[in-house]
């Protein structure tokens, strides 16, 4: 009975060690945007303290603001999500519901570029578009953010054009409804759940890269991911400010993930279950 | 019957609807595909390409075709062996970690009957951030000296303040432990969702055959498991050998080449030192290195 | 419109790679008939539907409805309607909107889907339903919404694809009876595949009998429940099934457990024959075939005999006033006409 507690009280122990060692980060970085930079650097930390939005209202509307970066950030993302998903609710309704000789193979494509590490394309890409002109321009990194949203999107929305049975376009067919109609009015309404979740996930994943971003971005495109370093330099490091932004960076993604929770994992492993044959 | 002869034969009704099937699809997936071949297949030709060059942006008289010239020197190249080592030691420890605590974890929090609302909730946070703020925050309000809450501690702990992201080893450490901290999570999560649907009764079943808890865990629990440890693991790999933001951000690769994994070695090079020909040389070298052992794992998922 | 829905195949042949799901399948549909294609899963009759609905393409042969060689239209452009197994209504559709989508796809007016689909719905009595979504509705009224979707276009042809298998057994029953009469103040063709043959019986006017990708028998249920063409239809069509017994036949009589019967076939001559029995028409008589009651299946108003006639097994159907007791030895025989004879080799009705 008694070894039965001691255990009980261990895994509480260890368990709530996790929670903690997981929320911790996030909430100091929370409450260090709401401390002047004394209090930031206060030592033994404070932990109480009175709060200010000095921080917030600096990085907001200061001389250094990050308003224009956070709309580069949205910009980015929200037009990397908009041709993304025009591009890939058809590409995988076709993979998913059509017949047609080589659809493995294109399906296996999708899954392989995947696999290209990112520096691979941004060295060409960066040559590339440095002779066009389009570094610093969103259309540059937008294109480029194609790279990885797409298969990712792709792959999400077969799982989800996947369940819905055939005899649905078949009955569409009947009623006398074309090819694209079928998909418009009968599939897509069908798959409303699927698109909203990817949307969610690739807004996510463009609004939180950083490789392109940083090689790509310039004085007029530049994601917040990339401004932040505005804040730490060699010389000095701006702490309150720094968490401000560090906070708004992850507002948006926060929100999302936590209204997404109950997709999270099948939009974190999606391709990994098709990729190396059935579970 | 005049008209029948202008009627196709039967048979052609299949290759009719299979062409139309077939154009359909090609129209659905041609702008998918026209992106992913200009994002993805022309950059990776254009690599092989300029990795054949002699190409330097701030030399730019010097360029010209050098063949496997920047493969030679890869080959001979110290830097370069020393940052696929500290590749696969990042690779193989965050993996490692991840897994086991994740693991460990969805054990633990599986067998909670209140309050696994609250770790799937708390799992995410980690996992929706941008490796780059992630990478910031711990750079500075857990790793600073003193004032930073892991230095902090340790100097309670009679430790003493230690230069977390300056001294060689201890930035490598760090920079494991912050990508095990924000991908434990995902370990955890796919676990969790495994563990979760594996059926109960079988476990009511060993119980009744009188297996032991830990007989429980090894005979049934883990080999059930496998498939979803060996995607993490997979997954967990190729993100890995690819992490970019996390270091950089908190290290740059530093200090020196300490922390400088293949990926950030291609980076530098490409776009620090301005050598595009052998930042390609590189980064195709890191393709390689990561289809290899994806080629690696795969045929492990596949051995049973 | 008169002899609208008039349906011809010739010579259907469908492959699955190596495999022939079709084997040369020729059959007419007359206008305004209600017709069964019945047979067990894997026989053929759902291609067969299939491929009149054009969903499926045939590997050979030719389609014809009205006299229009259809084999290469799209199935958008047969003008023809199909209730659909598992009802394929759209989820996130009305009942309504449900119902006025073919006449959309028709580019028909607001003013003449409205009452277009009124007219449906209550034909289905389900007026009262037009605002609910399909997981809003019990089985048997989403059964009901895919009829009136199917009725609603005025199509040529009515498919209907096993479209009672999802409901229990006591609506199956009604609605089976509403089907007809459906069907019949419609005046519309329809075509209705199932594996049930009570339902076949039931329903349709003529029956189609396939087996292993062949049609068996064509015709009336009476006449094919009378006169089953082979050995596979016998055992197919009648429940329980009906008795099946090896044995020789020889000038006009065959000879069971030592014991003759007399024929409707006048023959000379000797030759492998498999008799047919149905359970219902062994009859209990002194003098005939002695045998042994093994088992008695009481169903109410029947009741089902397990028989043991030296080693043959005969099961035969009496009704419930005189059930012997298990384990009661008595003799059994059949009348000349109730004797179906088949060939042992070809399987064929003699």
């Amino acid at each position: 009975m008694i070894a039965k507690r001691i255990r009980l009280v261990a895994v509480l122990a260890i368990t709530l060690l996790f929670l903690l060692a997981w929320v911790f980060p996030i909430l100091w970085s929370v409450l260090n945007s709401l401390k002047t930079d004394s209090d930031v650097l206060a030592y033994p930390p404070k932990l109480f303290f009175s709060p200010t939005l000095e921080p917030y209202r600096d990085v907001l509307f200061g001389s250094a603001s990050i308003l224009p970066n956070l709309v580069s950030s949205f910009v980015i993302s929200i037009g990397t999500t908009i041709i993304t998903m025009l591009m890939a609710v058809p590409a995988a309704y076709a993979l998913a519901r059509l017949r047609f000789r080589g659809k493995k193979f294109a399906g296996f494509y999708v899954l392989a570029t995947q696999m290209l590490p990112p520096v691979g394309i941004i060295i060409p890409y960066f040559l590339i578009l440095r002779n066009i002109g389009w570094i610093d321009t969103y259309q540059g990194i937008i294109l480029i953010y194609l790279s990885f949203s797409l298969p990712f999107a792709i792959w999400l929305l077969v799982s989800y054009f996947e369940d819905i049975p055939f005899e649905m376009e078949e009955a569409a067919y009947l009623d006398g409804a074309s090819r694209m109609k079928t998909l418009w009015r009968i599939i897509i309404p069908q798959v409303r759940g699927g698109i909203a979740v990817t949307i969610v996930f690739v807004f996510l994943n463009a609004w939180n890269e950083f490789l392109f971003a940083v090689v790509l971005s310039g004085n007029t495109v530049r994601p917040v991911t990339v401004a932040m370093f505005n804040f730490v330099s060699v010389e000095q490091t701006l702490w309150a400010k720094l968490a401000a932004v560090s906070v708004l960076a992850m507002l948006p993604v926060v929100i999302l993930g936590i209204v997404a929770q109950k997709n999270i994992v099948k939009g974190l492993t999606v391709g990994a279950v098709k990729g190396g044959g059935r579970r | 019957m005049p008209h029948a002869a202008a009627t196709p034969p039967a048979g052609d009704l299949g290759r009719v609807l299979a062409q139309r099937e077939r154009r359909f699809a090609a129209a659905l997936l041609a702008p998918a595909f026209v992106a992913l071949l200009a994002t993805t297949t022309f950059p990776l030709l254009f690599l092989i390409g300029t990795s054949t060059f002699r190409m330097d942006l701030a030399m730019p008289f010097a360029d010209g075709f050098v063949g496997l010239e920047n493969y030679r020197t890869l080959l001979a190249d110290d830097r370069f062996w020393s940052s696929l080592l500290v590749s696969l030691i990042y690779t193989a420890s965050t993996v490692v970690l991840q897994v086991a605590l994740g693991l460990a974890l969805a054990l633990l929090v599986m067998d909670m009957k209140r309050g696994q609302g609250w770790f799937r909730v708390v799992a995410i946070l980690p996992v929706v951030l941008s490796p780059a703020v992630v990478g910031m925050i711990w750079r500075t309000f857990m790793l600073a000296p003193e004032f930073g809450i892991v230095d902090y501690l340790a100097i309670n702990a009679g430790l003493g303040s230690q230069n977390w992201l300056g001294d060689p080893t201890l930035a490598m450490v760090s920079v494991v432990i912050i990508h095990t901290w924000q991908w434990t999570p995902f370990a955890f999560m796919v676990l969790l969702a495994s563990l979760a649907s594996l059926p109960e009764d079988i476990y009511e079943a060993a119980r009744l055959d009188r297996a032991s808890a830990w007989q429980r865990f090894k005979r049934i629990t883990l080999p059930l498991l496998r498939p979803a440890i060996v995607m993490v693991v997979i997954m967990r790999t190729m993100v890995a050998l690819t992490a970019f933001a996390a270091i950089f951000t908190v290290t740059g690769g530093g200090p020196g080449t300490a922390t400088e994994i293949l990926n950030l070695y291609a980076y530098r090079k490409s776009f620090t030192e301005l050598s595009i020909g052998y930042g390609s040389a590189l980064a195709v070298a890191l393709l390689v290195v990561t289809i290899l052992i994806s080629g690696v794992l795969f045929a492990m998922r596949r051995a049973k | 419109m008169s002899g609208r829905g008039q349906v011809r195949f010739e010579d259907i042949v469908k492959m699955h790679g190596e495999f022939a799901a079709l084997k040369g399948v020729t059959f007419e549909i007359e206008p305004g008939e209600f017709f069964a294609l019945l047979g067990p899963s894997g026989s053929g009759k759902s291609t067969t539907l299939r491929i009149l609905a054009g969903l499926d393409a045939p590997s050979a042969g030719r389609v014809y409805i009205d006299g229009q060689d259809i084999t290469t239209a799209d199935a958008r452009d047969r003008d023809i309607a199909m209730v659909f197994q598992s009802y394929a209504l759209y989820p996130h559709m009305t009942v309504y909107e449900n119902i006025a989508f073919p006449l959309e796809m028709a580019r028909m007016s607001k003013a003449e889907i409205v009452p277009a689909v009124q007219e449906a719905a209550r034909k289905v009595a389900i007026e009262h339903l037009l605002q609910r979504k399909p997981g809003q509705l019990s089985g048997g009224q989403q059964q009901r919404c895919a009829l009136a979707r199917a009725i609603v276009r005025k199509a040529r042809l009515f498919l209907l694809d096993e479209p009672l298998s999802n409901l229990d057994a006591k609506l199956r029953l009604e609605t089976r009876t509403e089907l007809k009469k459906l069907q019949r103040s419609l005046g519309v063709t329809a075509v209705y595949v199932t594996h049930d043959q009570e339902e076949a019986m039931t329903l349709a006017d003529r029956m189609a009998v396939f087996m292993a990708g062949e049609i068996q028998q064509v015709g009336r249920p009476a006449d094919v429940f009378a006169r089953p063409n082979s050995i596979d239809v016998a055992a197919f069509i009648g429940s329980p099934p009906m008795n099946l017994i090896p044995a020789r036949y020889k000038d006009g009589g065959i000879e069971i457990a030592g014991h003759r019967l007399e024929t409707s076939l006048k023959e000379s001559g000797e030759r492998d024959v498999v008799v047919g029995i149905r359970p219902g028409a062994v009859r209990i008589a002194a003098g005939g075939i002695p045998a042994v009651v093994e088992l008695v299946e009481d169903l109410g108003d029947t009741a089902i005999l397990d028989l043991d006639c030296s080693g043959i097994s005969i099961r035969a159907r009496v009704s419930d006033g005189d059930v012997p007791r298990e384990g009661t030895s008595l003799s059994i025989t059949a009348r000349a006409p109730d004797i179906h004879l088949f060939d042992a080799t070809t399987r064929r009705r003699l």
